[in-house]
């Protein structure tokens, strides 16, 4: 046998299956591109400022009508991989919301909810997304990272049922289909908050910013805080970049001693932000350290030692608030776990949790009203028209939002024994965001 | 004729059979995507096995090439936004094809260092291209950096993704019955030997890279369509690890065994993920797990010591049998035992937060009883029916 | 030629040079000391253990746990302020963390390596990713990882860092600066003495808000004074911490080198790697060199990863092993894989390589970059700059 005699099968065999395809009546996806696929660093701020941009584009499958009197809820998220500190948290909030619901029933309908691993892993969170779907779910809810958020949105674009992220921060994602929903808030909210506390509340002017360059969650955040910081006139002196699970940053910080700023935004997770306040300390950079939800575990006062302590971040709820439902949550989650929630994906899950089920209330009673059988589609408009919910993580308005929540965020200080509330900031408190 | 009658026999009941997975699980949304990533494992582990068994050359990039097919059809998708105009399914071969033949250049580039490096450095420099393809996109803003791409259009098609899955089972496996074929095995066994043989070596190894890395793009660029949205975190580096581990298991060098691996391997988990009893996800005690493990590890040194040392047949039966039924007898004496002790018995775990762990079990397993691979050198042919048959009529 | 390289060196702050190359000799001493392990158990087997990352998770796994015992977990450090750690306590960690690796390295040798000895190697190389994702999977559901737990900062007796003034800032400059402290000082008094008055530190009533815009901009001048002293002065900053670590390493590998080439033993694992059956001819019994060799290696994985997680700090999962692990892996191979020598090349070469990257400020790219001059330095000498490029088949 010769190449020849390889190749010619082979190109016949590829002719054909071209041939076929062509005429194979396949159920290709319809192009709907959207303007808001810009998938770069750049913050559109249209969620935090309360503007309704132009209607999101409809889901392509759906709606699906609910048999029986049972409705299922399907949760994604990360079990294993690197993910599974949040993920685990989210779970356990997750399962506790569906534990205050009294007789696990609403009206007539027994609600279920039903978890699905994702593994850390995008492509693994669509399957799971896909076999809730195919198991019968009616809502999906998850997943604390953004990369995997994404993969979920495509199969609610695809079968239409909606979707509550948990902590899916990256700010285009709700742009793409109109029955995508987050209680988080964007990274267009946080990094404005901070880049406006740092500037007015701390009076610092030359930041650098540390950026965990392996978390998209991390590039947007720094991303979004520059934005802002730099329109209000600060200037960043410095980025240092590190990845994921590093241990030792000397390097980078001895490159930041040298720039000499007079703050530093650490926008990573806290699993190296502790360790990095540290070694920032021992090479003798006195300046003050801020930086996003990611910072919220009691770990965090653990690992970054005394070197964390007097570090500011942004937060959805605080221990020491005295809105009963935190109050209540915080007694509840460590009832039933014994221990308080580790992540901040805690109240977060719980709360997405608990937006679903108090929509499905309101789309049971509609469909009770319209004497028509309840759906996804439904259900969606029912989560699309929540106002003013009473969640852990903040009041949560979602009408008219294009599913990015308004939510106050707080600014907190970390002390020896937890974190102590500083400031609120509401959407209109911010400034340098047009 | 005769030749191409086969030739053309094979390749009418190919193209129907790819055609039939997609009539049969077209209807079924959740099969639907399992099945065409099920093909692109296959693929991914056909053409690693190019490199890897057939040629013998230690890659564990493979994640890489993945990428780099995905990233290829994702940036033009991006940066050319007016093909989305063609119809979903010429687009969709024609990001094949591109990103067949942009991870081909990618794979000479890599299997150039191949000609002076052998073994764990040729490994370490393959895994190290992965990792610098990742770091490099994960920096590089305008192709999504960290954030990701998203993918226009999304195109869910089981009958490309198998027929590429055939494609390259096909061209390995026609690769191996020329005279050409040999020469990559001969680099395999001995390089020396081969040169001598007046093989060129250097050309074998880049040309077993470039069609490997190939496939893989191939692979990459329906992964993109298919998931509508890709980021360096898809593609992790143990990926790589798994399509490995997938190529060793199913038998170095053994197409069969690469193709039934892959399947298995990607069913595991999502099969665990499935499982239940009654609608409810099936849920055992830790007392349960350890138990377990305890006599799965006893069971599988017993089966490997009967298989090592044990050479009458019905001693070896005997004693694979009282593998089996002792590992049950331990399960249950231990998780009773274990129930009692707090830690291991109050903590309930379902099977799906366990899915890699039997993963990784079955792995060591399958690698402790048979190293050789499930297939070994063997390969799948009509040659086995057609020995069974002439073994019947002896008989 | 020079005029186009100048903006590239411009960017380059020489003055921060020494420490970088410090930075880079401490972050290498820990890649080195992993790496021992890969490199001996390599030199005696040709087997690759992917397992040894997760090793090292489970040292540090094993000092966390430790110290709990010890009473060191969050809850009764805060309940007992007092209560703090010594040398004593960090050796016991030490101890604790060689002696759990060593014995888990010699335990998967048998389970999992032993069988496979004389299998084509690639099998034992899958056997050893399959014990890799087993430790980290079913890690998962025994050890503590939700939150990530880290080791508290009490156990360390060791904080604070050594400085070692190369030059000087000048007196002027440390004159502003005194001045400049002492204004921010007195502004920061002021505003304190108004803050009993006010609402809360940042909801100030106007006088509040004047005085606090006094002192920003005191701290502004006094932080722009010290940015002079800072870019005047050049200085190695060493956290004591990693001092220790580096020292410890450096002990660590003495005794290694001491064992391997002045002990009965080592003289075993010597011939044992020279001639894997050649040796067992000459009745070596290389199936206990082979069980202490994986006993030393691991057991410096425990070391490492016992320092890592108490001078660092560092919150741990069951991946935690990972990172180090390739890294390890790659500073071995760097160095010649089965060189034990090449091995502690390798390391300091990885952080030097690192360290010197993020320097020239491409921290963002620093590991591929780290991985582009590996794949140069092996195209040159492909065996590793100290390991000798034998034909070997998998």
């Amino acid at each position: 046998m010769t190449w020849k005699q390889v190749l010619l099968p082979l190109s016949a065999s590829v002719i054909a299956g071209a041939i076929i395809a062509g005429c194979t009546p396949s159920t290709p996806a319809e192009d709907s591109t959207t303007g808001g696929t810009s998938t770069t660093g750049t913050t559109s701020t249209s969620g935090s400022t309360g503007e309704s941009t132009s209607a999101r584009p409809a889901p392509k499958g759906g709606p699906v009508a609910i048999e029986g009197n049972e409705i299922k809820l399907g949760l994604v998220v990360s079990r294993g991989g690197d993910l599974r500190p949040w993920g685990v948290d989210c779970e356990n909030g997750a399962n506790l919301a569906m534990s205050e619901l009294e007789g696990g029933k609403i009206g007539d309908y027994s609600v279920k909810l039903m978890i699905q691993d994702s593994n850390s892993n995008p492509a693994e969170g669509k399957s799971a997304a896909g076999k809730l779907v195919n198991d019968g779910a009616s809502v999906l809810i998850g997943e604390v990272a953004s990369g995997i958020t994404a993969t979920m949105a495509e199969v609610s674009m695809d079968t239409g049922v909606p979707i509550v992220a948990v902590g899916a921060t990256r700010t285009d994602l709700s742009q793409k289909v109109n029955n995508f929903f987050r209680v988080c808030y964007t990274d267009a909210f946080q990094g404005p908050v901070m880049a406006n506390f740092a500037y007015f509340d701390l009076g610092l002017r030359k930041v650098a910013l540390v950026t965990d360059k392996s978390q998209p969650y991390s590039t947007g955040l720094s991303d979004s805080f520059r934005q802002i910081f730099t329109k209000l006139g600060g200037e960043i002196v410095d980025e240092q970049f590190y990845q994921s699970k590093d241990t030792q940053f000397g390097a980078i910080v001895t490159n930041l001693k040298s720039s000499n700023p007079d703050g530093l935004f650490l926008s990573g997770y806290f699993n190296e932000v502790g360790p990095l306040a540290r070694q920032l300390r021992d090479a003798g950079i006195k300046a003050p350290l801020m930086g996003g939800d990611g910072w919220d575990s009691a770990e965090l006062i653990s690992s970054g030692g005394d070197a964390i302590v007097g570090g500011y971040f942004c937060n959805h709820y605080n221990a020491e608030e005295d809105r009963p439902v935190v109050k209540s949550f915080l007694d509840a989650f460590k009832a039933k776990y014994s221990a308080p929630p580790a992540t901040t994906m805690g109240a977060l899950g719980y709360d997405a949790t608990k937006l679903v089920l108090d929509a499905l209330k309101r789309a049971i009673d509609t469909a009770k009203a319209e004497n028509k059988p309840l759906d996804t589609l439904m259900i969606t408009n029912a989560i699309e028209n929540t106002e003013n919910f009473n969640g852990v993580s903040g009041v949560i308005t979602l009408k008219g939002q294009n599913g990015d929540p308004l939510k106050t965020a707080l600014v907190v200080e970390v002390q020896k024994t937890g974190f102590k509330f500083a400031k609120s900031f509401k959407p209109e408190d911010i400034k340098g965001v047009d | 004729m005769k030749f191409w009658g086969t030739r053309l026999g094979s390749i009418v009941l190919a193209v129907a059979g790819c055609y039939l997975l997609q009539t049969i699980f077209q209807g079924n949304p959740g099969m639907n995507r399992l099945v065409v990533l099920a093909c692109l494992w296959v693929t991914l582990s056909v053409s690693l096995n190019l490199i890897n068994g057939i040629t013998g050359q230690f890659s564990i990039g493979h994640a890489g090439f993945w990428m780099t097919g995905a990233y290829i059809s994702g940036v033009i998708m991006k940066f050319q936004p007016q093909l989305k105009s063609m119809p979903a399914m010429q687009l969709l071969l024609l990001m094949m094809l591109i990103a067949f033949i942009g991870t081909g250049i990618m794979g000479l580039l890599v299997g150039l260092p191949s000609l002076r490096l052998k073994g764990d450095y040729l490994a370490i420099v393959t895994l190290g291209f992965g990792e610098i393809l990742r770091i490099v996109v994960n920096a590089s803003e305008p192709i999504g950096g960290s954030y990701g791409l998203f993918v226009e259009p999304k195109v869910n098609s089981i009958f490309i993704a198998a027929m590429l899955a055939v494609i390259t089972i096909a061209a390995c496996r026609n690769l191996l019955q020329t005279a050409h074929g040999l020469e990559f095995l001969s680099v395999r066994e001995d390089e020396v030997a081969s040169q001598a043989m007046g093989v060129n070596n250097t050309t074998i190894k880049v040309v077993a890279f470039v069609i490997g890395a190939a496939f893989a793009g191939a692979a990459g660029a329906v992964f993109a369509h298919l998931e509508g949205f890709i980021s360096p975190t898809s593609f992790p580096m143990a990926f790589s690890f798994i399509v490995l581990t997938m190529v060793v298991l199913g038998g170095t060098g053994s197409i069969t065994g690469s193709v039934v691996a892959a399947i298995v391997l990607f069913a595991i988990p999502e099969y665990l993920r499935g499982m239940s009893v009654n609608g409810e996800p099936l849920r055992f005690t830790l007392a349960g797990f350890v138990a377990f493990a305890i006599a799965g590890i006893g069971a599988l040194a017993l089966a490997k010591y009967t298989q090592d040392r044990v050479h009458d047949s019905k001693g070896k039966l005997i004693r694979y049998i009282g593998a089996v039924v002792g590992a049950i007898v331990v399960t249950g004496v231990f998780a009773a035992i274990f129930r009692n002790i707090p830690a291991l018995g109050g903590k309930e775990i379902g099977v799906d937060q366990i899915r890699y762990v039997i993963f990784s079990l079955v792995l060591i397993a399958v690698m402790l009883l048979r190293p050789q691979g499930v297939f070994g050198h063997h390969e799948f042919g009509w040659h086995w029916f057609k020995s069974k048959k002439s073994q019947e009529t002896v008989a | 030629m020079i005029g186009e390289w100048t903006p590239l060196i411009a960017g380059l702050e020489f003055s921060i040079l020494p420490q970088q190359l410090a930075n880079g000799i401490l972050l290498g001493s820990i890649y080195a000391l992993i790496a021992l392990g890969y490199t001996m158990v390599y030199g005696v087997l040709r087997l690759i253990n992917f397992a040894h990352g997760e090793v090292f998770m489970l040292g540090a796994y094993t000092a966390l746990l430790v110290s709990w015992k010890l009473g060191f977990t969050q809850e009764n450090v805060a309940q007992h302020p007092d209560i703090n750690g010594s040398i004593l306590t960090l050796v016991l960690l030490l101890f604790c963390s060689m002696a759990v690796c060593g014995i888990v390295g010699v335990v998967i040798e048998l389970l999992a390596y032993r069988p496979m000895r004389n299998q084509p190697r690639i099998a034992a190389l899958i056997t050893a990713i399959g014990v890799s994702l087993f430790l980290q999977y079913s890690g998962q559901l025994f050890l503590p990882n939700s939150p990530p737990p880290s080791i508290n900062q009490k156990v360390n007796p060791i904080q604070g860092a050594t400085n070692i003034p190369l030059r000087k800032a000048s007196a002027e400059t440390l004159n502003n600066v005194s001045t400049t402290t002492a204004a921010y000082e007195a502004a920061k008094a002021a505003f304190d003495a108004q803050l009993p008055n006010e609402e809360s530190r940042f909801q100030l009533s106007p006088t509040g808000q004047a005085l606090k815009e006094t002192m920003d901009e005191a701290n502004r001048a006094r932080t722009d004074a010290e940015a002079t002293a800072n870019s005047e002065r050049v200085e190695i900053i060493l956290p004591n911490g990693q001092i220790v670590m580096f020292f410890s390493a450096i002990a660590l590998m003495v005794g290694l080198h001491f064992l391997v080439n002045h002990t009965k033993i080592g003289r075993g694992m010597r011939a044992a790697s020279h001639d894997f059956d050649t040796a067992s001819l000459m009745g070596i019994n290389v199936n206990r060199i082979v069980t202490f060799t994986f006993f030393i290696g691991s057991a410096l994985a425990g070391a490492g990863a016992m320092m890592n997680a108490t001078f660092l700090g560092t919150p741990l999962t069951t991946f935690y092993g990972v990172v180090p692990g390739v890294k390890a892996f790659v500073a071995a191979v760097l160095g010649g894989i089965g060189n034990i020598r090449g091995a502690l090349l390798g390391g300091l070469l990885m952080g030097l390589a690192e360290a010197l990257v993020a320097w020239a400020g491409y921290a963002n790219m620093r590991d591929a970059i780290a991985f582009l001059i590996l794949i140069f330095v092996l195209l040159f000498k492909p065996g590793g700059l100290l390991g000798s490029a034998a034909v070997e088949k998998v």
